[in-house]
């Protein structure tokens, strides 16, 4: 379990976090999820102690990261960008991590054939590819076999065929019992993976619920009308008390189903061309709740 | 898919992994990347190389006795090139981990920051003493044949000789600490070798054109003089601190430094 409390980091003038309280529980996997520059990765390095919090706290299984004795055995952290050294080989790299917490040798062996690296276990990371550094940056969070892992955009460069990877490792962690913590930007990834979100903007949480929950809450949705009887059908449904918009030649109706909205305009013998129930995506939803709190916004075109 | 061995219902706090854990993983470290093997065996080459040429090439004039230079300054020649070995390597093993993000691998596995730096420290300065006292008497072995085959040989228990040898490893190994204290206080390789070795070769014979004794003390103690003087049974610097004091001198600048870069390193965030 991951325990943040009014965790707060500035940079001189900037807020990076802003006084978030979040807990991870195990047995899930929470999402962590927020544009760029949100402070997903100055959070995550609070919570292994690389970063110091300007006040507030964040534990791990009741204490603080840096006090354990053995922190690989304990939470495993895939860390954003690589922390790697390109002159040294994938084997000796899990090699000296294995070796400062006491891991058995073995268990290199066994995470290069977890992630599959067995056959370029050799080689110097410098060769790696994005895809196969990342899965190194995973093996090197699972060596300690730790009932805590924390991965930091883990599908950053991988192919579909690795983030199905990633989604699947996840899922089956937090199966296993342990607590998984992931951090993205990328709202449709993280609806397919995580059982719980945390969402950040500007360092402050946004959302702290179930996916489900957010879905149900966020993602909104309005039936598209299209008439040759525009005007008609347009009045009629206003003045049931839909909430009707008109969109170059469709109208966008909220307040009721396809269904409702089809004898509405059935009964008042008017013509449909077009009855559609529109949802609007999962991204749709993250980027109108992260709206105002995204740093670096592209000028509109 | 089965991850682990079943290690998440522990929940007992993980056995601490020994007191040689980081000094075991930083010996790891320090010899799986390349410029471990190649900056000692440019050390030993430029060291042990440079001493037998110059002794071979000026043997003949020692001993007509119309160089002017003391013949002890010849068998340890070839170091002044080597250090520039030592320092690479000591500020490589620090300024690597800040070039590639390595270091948040290695606080994340151990976040005690003093072991760290004390177990890199203890790995760096073990084996360029080892290193540079191995040069030092290859060099000397290389050199001193030549000068033998003119009579002007020394032996290894001639004054200072044995105390040179040993001494080379001990500048070499303060040099590295050196290089390294910088390097985390620049966290940059380039940035840390320029300030070194600028110290080491421009600015401390600069120095010495300072007017009066202002130049006759900053000279006797930059760091590259006071320390150098160990490595060798006779310097061709007659203004140098005697040989133990220099040494003394300098391993207080390299504590200096390192203890500036340690309670850096223990504040700063990874």
């Amino acid at each position: 379990m991951i325990t943040a409390h009014r965790l707060t980091k500035t940079y001189g003038e900037r807020t990076a976090v802003d006084g978030i309280s979040f807990t991870v529980e195990p047995g899930r996997v929470t999402g962590f999820l927020g544009p760029n520059g949100a402070g997903k990765s100055t959070t995550m390095r609070m919570v292994l102690g690389l970063d110091r919090p300007t006040s507030g706290s964040v534990t791990v299984n009741g204490r603080r990261y840096a006090d354990s004795p053995a922190p690989l055995r304990e939470v495993g952290a895939l860390l954003e960008a690589r922390a790697l050294h390109p002159g040294r080989s994938a084997r000796d790299h899990l090699r000296w991590l294995a070796v400062s917490n006491g891991i058995p040798r073995a268990r290199v062996d066994e995470v290069l054939e977890l992630v599959g690296l067995t056959a370029v276990a050799g080689q110097r990371v410098g060769r790696f590819s994005l895809g196969m550094g990342q899965r190194l940056g995973i093996a090197a969070a699972l060596l300690g076999d730790p009932p805590v892992v924390v991965l930091d955009e883990p599908v950053n460069g991988l192919d579909p065929e690795g983030i199905r990877w990633v989604r699947t490792l996840a899922r089956d962690l937090a199966a296993e019992g342990r607590t998984v913590f992931v951090s993205s930007h990328l709202m449709s990834e993280m609806a397919l993976t995580a059982d719980h979100l945390v969402v950040i903007g500007r360092g402050r949480v946004l959302a702290d619920c179930s996916t489900a929950e957010f879905v149900a809450d966020h993602a909104a949705s309005h039936v598209r009308v299209r008439s040759p009887q525009h005007d008609e059908v347009a009045t009629l449904l206003r003045r049931e008390g839909l909430d009707v918009a008109a969109h170059g030649g469709e109208l966008r109706v909220r307040g009721l189903d396809p269904a409702g909205v089809g004898e509405l305009v059935g009964r008042s013998g008017l013509l449909l061309h077009e009855l559609t129930l529109v949802r609007s995506s999962l991204e749709d939803a993250f980027m109108t709740l992260t709206a105002d709190s995204v740093e670096y916004a592209g000028a509109p075109r | 898919m089965t991850v682990g061995t079943h290690a998440w219902t522990r929940t007992e706090t993980p056995a601490a992994p020994g007191p040689t854990a980081t000094l075991r993983a930083e010996w790891v470290k320090f010899w799986t990347v390349r410029s471990t093997p190649w900056s000692l065996a440019a050390m030993f080459v430029l060291g042990a190389g440079l001493t037998t040429l110059v002794c071979a090439l000026s043997a003949e004039a020692l001993a007509r006795g119309d160089v002017g230079e003391p013949v002890g300054a010849f068998v340890t020649w070839g170091i002044v090139f080597a250090q520039v070995c030592a320092v690479v390597l000591g500020a490589l093993v620090v300024t690597g981990e800040y070039g590639t993000g390595m270091i948040r691998a290695t606080l994340a596995a151990t976040p005690r920051r003093g072991a760290v730096l004390a177990a890199k420290a203890a790995v760096l300065a073990s084996t360029l003493s080892v290193a540079g006292t191995l040069t030092a008497l290859a060099g000397y072995l290389g050199g001193n044949w030549f000068l033998d085959r003119e009579g002007i040989g020394l032996a290894l228990t001639d004054d200072g000789v044995l105390r040179s040898m040993l001494g080379s490893g001990l500048y070499m190994a303060g040099l590295g600490l050196f290089a390294a204290g910088v390097g985390l206080l620049v966290r940059h390789t380039a940035a840390a070798l320029a300030i070194v070795l600028g110290l080491v070769f421009v600015v401390g014979n600069l120095v010495m054109v300072l007017p009066g004794a202002w130049g006759e003390w900053a000279t006797k103690l930059m760091p590259g003089n006071a320390g150098s003087a160990i490595a060798t049974p006779e310097s061709f610097n007659p203004l140098l601190l005697d040989p133990w004091v220099g040494f003394a001198v300098f391993v207080a600048e390299v504590v200096a430094v390192l203890a500036v870069g340690a309670v850096v390193f223990g504040r700063r965030d990874a």
